[in-house]
């Protein structure tokens, strides 16, 4: 069995999966629960001054077949006092020593607020504080929340306040409402921060009722913005993460969070630089145990590659991940159509023929029977048809062999502009 | 005429010229393509080109590139 085992910032826990701060840890009872099914680590659903809920304040997109493929929600923190919190956290602890409990906080922008939670919070014995600079919601009105978590400056700040009297390591959570989140993760690292968590949830509409017109959830014929997750903001949330952990000025760890509902996607954030990972839509879903689940599914992934410890692992994809202009534009791939495989359901022929380059003939053989064949030279590698195909292994995408040296844009526009340069320097 | 055939067009002028000896002076980029310089260095010949296509556009790229690193090395 490979070592689970993971250190983040110095909050030690006996496996990578930890519980995100939500419904799921609100309350001691559910915490020494998760604990006992085999999560590592819980981050306390968020204290601050309590608050009151609406109702109703979940929804879901279903797609396809597929239930809970996005999940929204409109609730907001803690609606239980502190001291109730406090108390079952030091229970908590007690019973299980070895797992992280970690407390999220959320309070005004002020210094005095900040430091007379951490020092209450720090007194039962948490294993560390992530501050909740990303509810996109309701608290964000009150200036909370991803509000102060969408300035650099105030997270700068903020942390700052914190760092100033904590003796525990400080996540800072950060919200993907943003443009570019290296900005709000660098001004946590030089407030002081000792890892990140990303993301929160992402300002989200469900939908409208076609008959009734009200927003879909709604309050007494009212809606009002939630946040979004769950396995469809996975591509956002690994992107958020990779562009953090690829950036020169932000050295801190960083706890992946956004859709990750089964073993694979943990690997997946940790290859993009996660020291661990946290769930909540998933577990939402399946309850506690699908834990297991993934528990064994990274031991044997980790024991297949000959992986002794699944801190091994972090950050090994990152030297992979670019911009752009760094990308080989002399690399090429083309669809191969496996006839033997294929059900000639036209798929690709009509993707490709409508929206991509059209080169997917279908043709008639000897038999005068109909298959679908690709004119390679013409093929541009989109991956389109491939997508489209309905039958695993009917379309494979393969390396064409290189006729060109590897050239990137910033290479090609690099010798342009020499190009450019030597003819001025001949016409002087 | 498809994309494909466009393109061995295109690089069938580019390899023309290399061919009889010519380099690329100057590259110069605008909506239709690029416009393309190849100079001469023994006869002092200026040719044009307009390179439309976009794998052309890559080939005369890259053996710019693979000039200038003959030049330099
Ligand atoms: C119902 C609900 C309540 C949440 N409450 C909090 C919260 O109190 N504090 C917090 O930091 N994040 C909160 N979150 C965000 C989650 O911790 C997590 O960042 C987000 O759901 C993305 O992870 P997921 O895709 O695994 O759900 C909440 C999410 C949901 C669905």
């Amino acid at each position: 069995m490979a070592d689970l085992r993971i250190n983040l910032a110095g909050i030690k826990s006996p496996n990578p999966f930890w519980l995100a701060s939500a419904p799921p840890t609100n309350s001691g009872y559910q915490v020494q629960r998760a604990f006992e099914a085999g999560w590592g680590g819980a981050v306390w659903k968020t204290l601050g001054d309590p608050i009151l809920n609406v109702t109703s304040r979940f929804a879901a997109i279903h797609f396809n077949g597929r239930r809970v493929a996005g999940f929204n929600n409109i609730e907001l923190i803690t609606d239980r006092p502190l001291d109730v919190n406090l108390k079952e956290i030091y229970e908590t602890k007690k019973k299980f020593p070895n797992h992280a409990v970690i407390a999220s906080l959320m309070v005004e922008p002020k210094q005095e607020k900040w430091h007379e939670i951490v020092k209450r919070v720090e007194d039962v014995g948490v294993d560390g504080l992530e501050l909740n600079f990303g509810c996109p919601h309701g608290m964000a009105e009150r200036g909370m929340g991803s509000a102060s978590g969408q300035v650099p400056a105030l997270v700068e700040k903020q942390t700052y306040w914190v760092k100033e009297v904590a003796k525990t390591p400080v996540i800072v959570k950060l919200t993907p409402n943003i443009t570019d989140i290296t900005a709000t993760a660098e001004a946590a690292a030089n407030g002081g921060a000792d890892a990140i968590s990303m993301i929160n949830t992402i300002n989200s509409l469900m939908g409208v009722d076609l008959d009734t017109w009200n927003t879909i959830p709604h309050v007494a014929g009212k809606g009002a913005h939630g946040g979004y997750c769950g396995p469809a903001v996975k591509p956002i949330a690994l992107n958020m993460v990779a562009e953090c952990a690829r950036h020169p000025n932000i050295n801190v760890p960083i706890s992946g969070i956004g859709g990750i509902s089964n073993w694979q996607d943990a690997v997946e954030f940790m290859l993009m630089g996660a020291t661990g990972v946290q769930v909540c839509t998933a577990a939402m879903h399946h309850g506690f145990r699908i834990v297991e689940d993934m528990i064994e599914g990274l031991d044997h992934y980790l024991d297949s590659k000959g992986i002794a410890a699944v801190s091994d692992i972090i950050g090994k994809s990152v030297p992979k991940y670019s911009d752009w202009g760094d990308l080989d534009l002399n690399y090429n791939i083309v669809a191969r159509i496996n006839t033997e495989v294929c059900i000639n359901c036209n798929k690709c022929h009509i993707a490709c023929e409508d929206t991509s380059h059209q080169c997917i003939e279908r043709l008639t053989d000897g038999s005068g029977k109909s298959y679908l064949k690709v004119r390679e030279e013409d093929c541009v590698g989109c991956n389109l048809c491939s997508i489209v195909c309905p039958v695993e292994g009917a379309i494979d995408m393969i390396e064409v062999p290189r006729e060109l040296a590897p050239m990137t844009w910033n290479e090609r526009q690099a010798a342009l502009n020499a190009a450019v340069e030597c003819q001025a320097d001949v016409t002087k | 005429m498809s994309e494909y055939q466009q393109f061995l067009a295109e690089r069938d002028q580019i390899d023309f010229l290399i061919q009889k000896g010519f380099q690329i002076s100057q590259v110069k980029e605008h909506l239709d393509g690029a416009t393309v310089e190849f100079v001469h260095p023994k006869e002092n010949i200026t040719e044009t080109l307009l390179i439309g296509n976009a794998n052309a556009r890559k080939y005369f790229s890259s053996l710019l590139i693979k000039q200038k690193q003959r030049r330099n090395g």
